[in-house]
């Protein structure tokens, strides 16, 4: 079961939009290696856990991960409120806002939807715990190439 | 920063502080310095969320009392900036 608290993990505050910033950062909340994908590979793989540890681990951070996933999405909502059609277009925003306007969709930043194929879940504790330590690795990996690659614009 | 949110952010130092405890101990279930340390944030985040929803509403669907309206559709919602941000 899951009950919801009515505050960010972290609070979300951005004073300036950049949809060009958004378009990067909404990676991070449908894209491969995404806080979506994140929480459903812990929240799935837990069920075939033997272990009383390694259950309370997946289950724990798994929820986690949903409180990330919402702290993504203000992010980009935060970044795309009150934007010109002009700033959509220079930005290269217009893709993304021909489908879905500033509405929060799981997507990549190349534009591909959120897909379960990112993650995997063999009923192998060995394997899944194996996949977890990938998964988290590119996590760390992408969070700070995401600010190398987009910081002249923040 | 408004009082609104400097408590909301003490609430969540505390959360946070308690939330990586928590996690620890799901593989350390015997470590004594971590259970007290565990108890300690989790006692100051519940007197510290019960003067937030005192003030400004609940945070929780089970803090809720049906009194004279139903407060918990009140905005803000975490995801909207709220007046008085910096």
């Amino acid at each position: 079961m899951f009950m919801y608290e009515k505050r960010l993990q972290y609070p979300v505050k951005i004073k300036t939009p950049n949809p060009k910033l958004a378009k990067a950062i909404i990676t991070q909340y449908g894209g491969p290696h995404g806080e979506l994908g994140a929480s459903l590979r812990y929240l799935s793989q837990r069920f075939s856990m033997p272990y009383p540890e390694v259950k309370a681990v997946l289950t724990d951070i798994g929820t986690e991960e949903l409180g990330h996933l919402e702290m993504v999405g203000t992010i980009v909502y935060q970044l795309t409120r009150n934007l010109t059609p002009e700033q959509i277009k220079a930005a290269g925003f217009d893709d993304y806002f021909v489908d879905h306007t500033t509405g929060i969709y799981p997507v990549a930043a190349s534009g591909e939807s959120f897909s379960a194929n990112t993650f995997s879940v063999t009923g192998d504790p060995l394997a899944d715990l194996h996949e977890d330590l990938a998964a988290d690795a590119t996590t760390t990996k992408e969070q700070p190439t995401i600010s190398r690659v987009r910081k002249p614009l923040i | 920063m408004s009082e609104r949110a400097t408590l909301l952010k003490k609430i969540s130092v505390a959360q946070f502080a308690a939330w990586e405890l928590h996690i620890y101990l799901d593989t350390h279930p015997h470590d004594q310095r971590a259970l007290k340390s565990f108890n300690q944030y989790k006692e100051k985040a519940k007197a510290l969320t019960a003067e937030f929803e005192e003030k400004y509403g609940p945070l929780t669907s089970c803090d809720m009392y049906g009194d004279s309206s139903w407060k918990w559709i009140h905005d803000p919602w975490p995801w909207e900036k709220q007046e008085g941000d910096a």
